[in-house]
């Protein structure tokens, strides 16, 4: 049995559905950094999906909406509360302009791109164990902020100041060793008036910290090619634990 | 009657925090899904807080929806049955009782409810009847009411290890029937 019908068959057991909780978890982890898998999942669903045919339409409960729509409320509140907000940022910029000062230049990034790093003892009101990165669209600005959450392997990216021209599409990027030179993909931030939140997977927390995260302009359904083609800014993470 | 385009166009609109939109979906998609839930976890107070985090999902990954990837019809499903299953494989199978109050809806209003028989339907039904003996209740039993490995095992009276090689013969020669 080769590698490649191994992943296959645990693809199609996992769309299945017939995998242990414990294998299926895992899959959902595997599946964020391995193409391969994820394509074959795909490809699965695309195949049984039809069955999905046999499944009888039934009408929930008629109040079922107030509550979904209580918790989606709850969600955004949860997130605002977890990242900072535009007060902090204050503090932020000082710490920016003095560290720019003596990083630019340090080569690793194309120069026209604008580099956000700060520095590791900026007091920010958040949980130990979180990171936050700002991304700088120009000097005065911050466009976007994302917090990290190393624990749970979750990011969330908040739109503070930026807009989305007609046709275009926000996607984030990761650089870390464990994946190579090349930017991977972290998907779209298309959902711009909310907080977006998205998986890491199993990335190592030791690679997390060191990573590079990248967000570029791109057209409407993301990068054409899977590397980012439009305008780009960066931003790396830093601790804020107290 | 709501097209799949509508549907789409829904979705989008939640992109931008539209949670009127995302009313509108949902109530033009859950009767489906709650069919899907409800089948597999066969307890409707559970499957309704499983149908409201489906929708909590749904609301939280719409951007992550590319329409050239997957039908939205299929990419919503795929939510509900993955939390479905989730669920099912972590509880005890005694939990597992079928309830009596469950109303198939009677008339048909959206595409989602409605899913005319495709060719990709027909082409599939055609791949399942070539599985052996008992397969393609097999496959259907896993896919459509969620059993895992072991509850198929005891069912069918065979070792877990031969229900599996079973399930991959299985998938196998659905895969080569269906040429994709």
């Amino acid at each position: 049995m080769t590698d490649r019908d191994d992943i296959d068959m645990l693809a199609a057991e996992y769309v299945l559905g017939t995998l242990d909780p414990e294998q299926r978890q895992s899959v959902t982890v595997r599946r964020l950094r391995e193409p391969e898998l994820d394509r074959a999942i795909t490809d699965w669903e695309a195949r049984l999906s039809p069955l999905n045919a046999h499944y009888d339409p039934v009408a929930p409960s008629r109040d079922l909406f107030a509550g979904i729509r209580a918790r989606i409320e709850e969600a955004r509140q949860a997130v605002s509360d977890q990242v900072p907000n535009l007060a902090d940022f204050a503090k932020l910029k000082r710490r920016l302009v003095a560290w720019r000062a003596g990083a630019l230049g340090a080569g690793a990034i194309a120069a026209s791109l604008i580099v956000a790093i700060l520095a590791t003892d900026v007091n920010v009101p958040m949980r130990d164990g979180k990171f936050v990165a700002v991304f700088h669209s120009d000097d005065t600005q911050p466009a976007f902020v994302m917090s990290v959450d190393i624990d749970t392997r979750e990011v969330t990216v908040r739109l503070v100041e930026a807009s989305v021209p007609d046709g275009k599409t926000y996607q984030l990027w990761i650089v870390t060793e464990q994946t190579g030179p090349k930017p991977k993909s972290l998907g779209l931030l298309e959902n711009i008036a909310n907080p977006t939140t998205k998986q890491l997977g199993d990335f190592d927390p030791a690679m997390l910290r060191n990573a590079t995260f990248g967000i570029s302009l791109e057209p409407e359904g993301g990068s054409p090619t899977g590397q980012p083609t439009g305008p780009a800014i960066h931003g790396r993470l830093i601790s804020v634990e107290h | 009657m709501t097209s799949i385009r509508d549907l789409e166009n829904l979705l989008k609109q939640t992109l931008n925090g539209n949670t009127d939109a995302f009313e509108r979906l949902y109530h033009a998609t859950s009767a489906k899904l709650f069919g899907i839930v409800l089948r597999i976890l066969k307890n409707r107070a559970q499957s309704e807080d499983a149908l409201q985090d489906i929708y909590v999902r749904i609301w939280q990954k719409a951007g992550d929806f590319e329409p050239g990837r997957a039908s939205i019809i299929t990419w919503m499903a795929t939510i509900a049955r993955n939390r479905a299953i989730d669920i099912h494989r972590r509880q005890q199978p005694e939990a597992d009782m079928y309830d009596t109050d469950i109303d198939t809806v009677a008339s048909p209003h959206s595409a989602f409810d409605q899913m005319a028989i495709t060719d990709e339907m027909r082409q599939l039904e055609y791949c399942l009847n070539g599985l052996e003996g008992d397969r393609q209740q097999i496959v259907k039993l896993a896919y459509l009411e969620g059993w895992s490995r072991a509850e198929l095992a005891e069912r069918f009276v065979q070792p877990v290890g031969t229900i599996k090689t079973w399930l991959h013969r299985s998938l196998r020669q659905l895969k080569e029937c269906l040429g994709t």
